[in-house]
C-alpha cells in the first residue's frame, strides 16, 4: 500500500519540469542532468560565496540602521556618493551637487577625487603596462635570445607575489635607503631623503612616480603573458612575405603584426584595467595615493561608514562588471585562454 | 622593380588595410631596422632586472647586519631569520613572528576559600601561561589553509571546465566568462563576507573566499588541458564499452586531465598562500594567514627583518615555481585580479 503511494508521489515530481531534469527519460534529458550536475557546485558556490553577501552589502547601502542588523530604507548613502562625485566635475560642478544633495552647502568632492584618482592612475598604468607587454611579448617570441625560458618563467614570477610584496620591492628600489635612491644619490650628489619615491607625503609627485612602479611590477608579467598567447596565434608567413618583399620591420609591425594582435590587445587592456582597479595592498603600504579601494579600507576600519563603503563598494562592482561585459562584447577583444 | 612589385603589394595590403605603405622607410624605419632589435632586447632585460632585481636584493640583504648606502654591509648574519621566524629568546621577535604566543593571563587571584573558625584563605596563580607556537605549526596551518581552498577549487573548477568545454548549452558562453572572469576585488568580497556571516570563524571564511577568488585560474587550466583532448569520442567509446557516464567521468575524463589540474592546483595554491586584500578585511583571530605575517612585518619591523620575512616568502614561492616547471608548464597560464 505505502510503496503505491510513494510511487504515485515519485509519480507526479517526475511530471513536474524540475523532475524531467532530475528524472531524466531520454538522453537529452539525461544530458540536460549531467549539464546541471556540473555546474550545481559552482552556482552553489558561488550563491554563498559571492551573491548572497553581495546582496546583503548592498542592503546595508539603502538602510537606515546597520550597526546591528540592517533595517529602514534609504537612498542617503547613494545620494552623498553621487553629489560628491557630481561636486567634482569642473564648472557644472558645484550647481550638480547640491540639486543631488538638496542642501544649499558646498558637497564634499573627495569621493568623486578618489574614483578620478582610480580611474586615471588605473588607465595610464595599462596602458604603460600593455605597450611594454607588446615589446617584451614580441622579443621573446620573434627574437633568439638565450635562456629564454628562463626569461620567460622570471618575468613571470611576479604575478605570485601579493601587492604588499610588490610595494616592498618598491621600498628596496626607492626608498630611503634603497638601491637605485642611493645609486643616483651618488650619481649626482642629491640628498636620497629629496629623491625617495616611497615615504613621500601623499599625492606628491614623487610619491605617485613610486606607487606607478609599484603597480608596473604587478601589472607587467600579467600583461606580457596574456599579449605571449596573443603572439603564438600570429601567423608568421605573412610577416614573412612581407619582409622579403621589402618592408622594414617596422612597417612589417604596422601593416602585418599589428592588425593580426589587436583584439589581443583589447583584451589585455581590458583585464589589466580591471586588475589595476582592484590593487589594494600595493597602496595600504606605499599610501601614495587615495584611490578607490584605500577608501573602502578607511570607511571600514577608520570611520566605521560601512553604508557609504557599500554604496562606493557597489557603484565599483557594477562599474567592473559592466565595463567588462560591455567592451568584451562591442570591441573586438579576445581574451586569450 | 617598382612598377611590377607594387601591383602585388597593393593587392596583398588592401586585404587588411586601406592605404598603401611608402615605399621608402623614413627615417624612423631605418633607425628601427638598425636599432629596434638591440632596443627591445635591452628592455626585456631591464624589465627582468627590474622585476627580478629588488627579489634579490631583499633575498641578500636579509642575510646582512645593516643596510645604509648602496649596498649592504657589517657582515653575514643569520639573525634576521631568526628574529622573523621568530627563532630565539627574543620574546618581541617572537611575538611579531608567524607563530606567536597563545597566551593565558592568570587574573590576580583565582579564588577565595572561606573557612569557620580559619581566616581566609586566598589561592592566587602567579604565573602567566605563554605557549609558544611552533613555528612548523603555524606555518603548517597556514599551508593548510591554501591547502583547503584548492580542494574546493578543485571540486568545484573541474566540473564546471568540463561542462563548458564539452556540451554546448544555451548560456554556455556567458557562464564560460563568468567562470573564468574574478568575480569580485578581494577587498569588496571581504568586506561583504563580514557583515553577511559575523560569527563565522575565520578559518572558514578564508577557505571560502580563497575558493572563490581563485577559482578562475583552476578552470582555465582545466580547460586548457580539456581542450586538447577529444573529449567527445572519448567518452563515447568508454560508454560503449558499457561503462557508466560517472565512471567514464571520474576514470578516464578526469585522468586525462591530470596536467592541467596539477599545474592548476600549484597556481591556485600559491596564489592563496599569498592573498593579502581578502584576508587583510575578514581575518579576526585564529592563527595568522602568511601575507598578514608579511604586512605585519613589512609595517612596524626593522627594514631588514620585514626583507627577512619576505625572503622566507620568496623560498617557498621559487620552490613551487620550480615544482611548476617540473610539473612542464611554462610560467602561469594568465592574470587576473588580485
Amino acid at each position: 500500500m505505502s510503496t503505491l503511494d510513494e510511487s504515485s508521489v515519485l509519480g507526479r515530481i517526475r511530471e513536474t519540469r524540475l523532475g524531467q531534469v532530475i528524472f531524466p527519460t531520454t538522453e537529452r534529458g539525461r544530458k540536460r542532468r549531467r549539464i546541471v550536475a556540473l555546474a550545481l557546485p559552482f552556482f552553489i558556490l558561488a550563491t554563498f560565496g559571492a551573491f548572497i553577501p553581495l546582496a546583503k552589502m548592498f542592503r546595508i547601502s539603502v538602510s537606515e540602521e546597520f550597526l546591528y542588523a540592517a533595517q529602514g530604507w534609504t537612498i542617503e548613502p547613494y545620494r552623498q556618493l553621487f553629489a560628491s562625485i557630481a561636486a567634482f566635475i569642473p564648472i557644472i560642478g558645484t550647481e550638480l551637487s547640491s540639486t543631488i544633495a538638496g542642501g544649499t552647502e558646498a558637497v564634499d568632492d573627495v569621493y568623486g577625487a578618489t574614483i578620478w584618482n582610480s580611474l586615471w592612475f588605473s588607465a595610464i598604468t595599462t596602458v604603460s603596462s600593455v605597450i611594454l607587454g607588446i615589446a617584451l611579448a614580441h622579443g621573446l617570441e620573434k627574437y633568439e635570445l638565450p635562456r629564454k625560458d628562463l626569461l620567460i618563467t622570471l618575468i613571470s614570477f611576479p604575478i605570485s607575489l601579493p601587492g604588499i610584496v610588490a610595494a616592498f620591492m618598491m621600498i628596496v628600489l626607492f626608498g630611503q635607503t634603497g638601491f637605485l635612491t642611493n645609486f643616483f644619490a651618488v650619481l649626482t650628489g642629491a640628498e636620497p631623503l629629496n629623491i625617495q619615491l616611497t615615504g613621500q607625503p601623499s599625492g606628491t609627485v614623487l610619491a605617485i612616480t613610486g606607487l606607478f612602479f609599484g603597480y608596473l611590477y604587478s601589472m607587467i608579467p600579467r600583461a606580457t603573458l596574456l599579449l605571449r598567447g596573443t603572439y603564438a596565434e600570429v601567423n608568421t608567413d605573412a610577416e614573412e612575405a612581407a619582409r622579403a618583399l621589402g618592408a622594414t620591420p617596422m612597417q612589417t609591425f604596422r601593416y602585418v603584426t599589428l592588425p593580426q594582435i589587436r583584439p589581443g590587445i583589447v583584451g589585455a587592456c581590458i583585464l589589466t584595467f580591471r586588475t589595476a582597479l582592484a590593487i589594494f595592498g600595493t597602496v595600504l603600504v606605499l599610501k601614495s595615493l587615495s584611490v578607490v579601494t584605500f577608501r573602502f579600507d578607511q570607511l571600514v576600519k577608520v570611520g566605521y561608514e560601512l553604508n557609504i563603503a557599500s554604496a562606493l563598494a557597489g557603484v565599483f562592482f557594477i562599474f567592473t562588471v559592466l565595463f567588462t561585459f560591455l567592451s568584451l562584447r562591442y570591441t573586438s577583444a579576445e581574451v586569450a585562454q | 622593380m617598382s612598377t611590377p612589385d607594387s601591383d602585388s603589394n597593393s593587392n596583398n595590403t588592401q586585404a587588411i588595410t586601406g592605404t598603401v605603405p611608402e615605399r621608402e622607410p623614413g627615417q624612423l624605419g631605418r633607425l628601427s631596422a638598425i636599432y629596434g632589435r638591440k632596443l627591445i632586447t635591452v628592455l626585456i632585460f631591464v624589465t627582468v632586472g627590474f622585476l627580478i632585481g629588488p627579489v634579490l636584493i631583499t633575498f641578500v640583504a636579509s642575510f646582512f647586519q645593516n643596510w645604509t648606502g648602496i649596498l649592504p654591509s657589517g657582515g653575514f648574519t643569520v639573525q634576521n631569520w631568526a628574529q622573523a621566524l621568530g627563532v630565539g629568546a627574543e620574546s618581541i621577535g617572537a611575538q611579531r613572528g608567524l607563530g606567536g604566543f597563545w597566551t593565558f593571563v592568570a587574573p590576580d587571584i583565582l579564588f577565595i576559600l572561606q573557612l569557620p573558625g580559619i581566616a581566609d584563605i586566598t589561592v592566587s596563580f602567579p604565573f602567566d601561561i605563554r605557549i609558544p607556537t611552533p613555528i612548523p605549526v603555524a606555518l603548517g596551518f597556514s599551508v593548510l589553509l591554501a591547502l583547503l581552498g584548492v580542494v574546493i577549487n578543485l571540486l568545484v573548477g573541474v566540473p564546471i571546465a568540463y561542462a563548458v568545454t564539452r556540451y554546448d548549452f544555451p548560456g554556455r558562453r556567458l557562464m564560460n566568462t563568468f567562470a573564468v572572469l574574478p568575480i569580485v576585488p578581494g577587498i569588496i568580497l571581504g568586506i561583504a563576507f563580514l557583515k553577511t556571516y559575523p560569527g563565522l570563524p575565520s578559518v572558514i571564511a578564508l577557505v571560502l573566499g580563497y575558493s572563490l577568488l581563485k577559482i578562475p585560474y583552476m578552470v582555465l587550466a582545466v580547460q586548457s588541458s580539456f581542450e586538447s583532448m577529444d573529449l567527445r569520442s572519448m567518452e563515447e567509446s568508454a560508454r560503449s564499452l558499457g561503462a557508466s557516464w560517472t565512471t567514464t567521468f571520474l576514470r578516464v575524463i578526469i585522468p586525462g586531465a591530470k596536467q592541467g589540474i596539477i599545474s592548476g592546483s600549484i597556481i591556485c595554491w600559491t596564489l592563496a598562500a599569498a592573498e593579502f586584500n581578502f584576508s587583510y578585511v575578514v581575518y579576526s583571530s585564529g592563527p595568522r594567514p602568511f601575507s598578514l605575517f608579511l604586512f605585519e612585518n613589512i609595517s612596524n619591523n626593522p627594514f631588514l627583518r620585514a626583507a627577512a620575512a619576505i625572503s622566507i616568502y620568496f623560498v617557498i614561492v621559487a620552490a613551487v615555481t620550480a615544482l611548476l616547471n617540473y610539473v612542464g608548464e611554462n610560467g602561469f597560464s594568465v592574470g587576473g585580479v588580485r
